[in-house]
């Protein structure tokens, strides 16, 4: 299991590495949601406690909102909301397989871009937000979810990667060190 | 008991988590422009990462814009390519087409410049000797247009005379064949002699030593045999030798190429006399202000 940190880490990477490349090559439409990736992967692996996992989808939710410049709180509590649902899901099914995972993504970056729609459009007069505005972002959700599910094999993989790097890296630790550990204890 | 308390601490650690953002959202509404201090600061953590990963994606992007732009130049110079040896190609044909006008002006001019009868023809082979002279020429008139004997000119000079005839073409005897007879005079001292045929590419005259001829004095035709018109140009003198009995043997280079000669001009007739009383017919009309044009 990858640490919390590293997760984060991971994610505010990918968060920036996306809003570089969407700068680099003024892309604003089919961006993925990287982070939602992530969170549908700290959902469905299990290994968390409910609070541990929803600590991380409110810190990946917040670094959204900064990235994105959103009011923040907005993606943080959509996050939060979706993480939720995804957790009470993960008792129930069991996500496996690229397609499934990019299923689950897609879903999930609706489920979240519906939230924030309807947070904002909630928020609006206070948050000084056309409504205008929020309905014609609306019909732009479709591909914002799509390239979260294109997205979402090759962020799975690169956690998958990761998670493979760390044990090696651990298990390396440990047999480098062999005069740490007692001999009746293995 | 075990699990309900723990469910219950799960909601109440739910509850106080959603807690978190509530609080956030309260703050933007507040004040949806205020960042807050820990707010800025991740994001200035955040700033050189995104940045960072900007510039890379820039550098990577940049690169791969490169390439294409390569691959799209390879295509481009291909085709530059394909046009330049087409324009080329079509330059040679301009040159060609141009090279020929020159020559058909020339040729044209000819008619200025030579009173007698004369009739175009156009080079179609030449024969040449080992050492690349050439010997004779063969023109594409044949026996319904001309008759051996007659003069050739070409526009720089005499080039010799038609000596067999067939069907459709005609020999000429070339001014350097041992058996061509041409009378001449050098042109600044009119000192008058027969041009003979030398072989190759030179011919030789006898003149009068009188007035000594020099290397570079034009040779030119005198008309006296009723072939060639008067005073053509038949070459240039490059060796003066003095002979016994106060003469002079020159030796002439023809002023004509005949390797490059792609058209001549065959003397059909010699031009008539001139009209002494050409002015006198010619008388002009009373002036009675009213007379229509004609």
């Amino acid at each position: 299991m990858l640490s919390a940190s590293l997760l984060i880490a991971l994610g505010w990477i990918l968060t920036a590495g996306i809003a570089g490349l969407s700068h680099a090559f003024s892309i604003t439409l089919v961006l993925p949601a990287t982070s939602v990736i992530l969170l549908c992967h700290v959902a469905f692996d299990r290994e968390r406690s409910l609070a541990a996992g929803m600590t991380m989808a409110i810190i990946l939710g917040y670094l959204e909102d900064l990235h994105q410049g959103l009011p923040t709180g907005t993606l943080t509590l959509a996050f939060a909301l979706v993480y939720l649902a995804l957790s009470w899901l993960s008792l129930r099914l069991a996500v496996s397989g690229n397609i499934v995972r990019a299923l689950t993504a897609l879903i999930a970056c609706l489920a979240v871009d519906l939230l924030t729609w309807g947070i904002l459009l909630a928020l609006a007069d206070p948050l000084g937000i056309s409504r205008e505005g929020l309905r014609s972002g609306l019909r732009m959700i479709h591909w914002h979810a799509l390239a979260t599910m294109l997205a979402a094999p090759a962020v799975w993989g690169m956690i998958a990667g990761l998670d493979a790097f760390v044990r090696r890296r651990r298990r390396g630790t440990k047999s480098a060190n062999p005069g740490t550990q007692l001999p009746f204890r293995h | 008991m075990a699990t309900s308390s723990r469910t219950i601490r799960d909601v109440l650690v739910v509850v106080l988590l959603l807690g978190i953002p509530l609080l956030l959202l309260r703050s933007a509404t507040q004040d949806p422009h205020r960042l807050s201090p820990f707010d800025r600061t991740v994001r200035r953590i955040g700033g050189p990462l995104e940045a960072g990963l900007g510039y890379a994606a820039t550098t990577v992007g940049s690169f791969f814009e490169r390439w294409l732009l390569q691959a799209r130049l390879q295509e481009i110079n291909a085709e530059v390519n394909g046009e330049n040896r087409l324009l080329r190609l079509r330059l040679r044909e301009l040159l060609r087409v141009e090279e020929e006008n020159r020559e058909l002006r020339r040729s044209l001019q000819m008619r200025d410049k030579v009173a007698e009868d004369m009739l175009a023809a156009e080079v179609t082979a030449f024969e040449q000797s080992p050492f690349f002279r050439v010997l004779k020429l063969v023109l594409d008139r044949g026996d319904r247009f001309v008759l051996p004997g007659m003069a050739v000119l070409a526009d720089t000079g005499v080039v010799g005379r038609i000596d067999r005839v067939t069907d459709d073409r005609s020999d000429v005897m070339l001014i350097t064949d041992p058996r061509s007879k041409v009378a001449v005079e050098v042109a600044r001292t009119r000192a008058a002699g027969i041009l003979e045929g030398a072989g190759e590419d030179h011919c030789i005259v006898v003149v009068a030593s009188e007035i000594p001829v020099e290397v570079g004095d034009f040779i030119q035709t005198t008309g006296v045999d009723d072939l060639f018109p008067k005073s053509h140009p038949v070459g240039r003198v490059v060796a003066v030798e003095n002979l016994v009995g106060d003469q002079q043997r020159l030796e002439v280079l023809p002023a004509v190429r005949f390797d490059r000669l792609n058209m001549a001009w065959v003397i059909l007739a010699s031009a008539p006399p001139p009209d002494s009383q050409a002015e006198l017919r010619r008388a002009q009309p009373a002036a009675r202000g009213l007379q229509p044009l004609r």
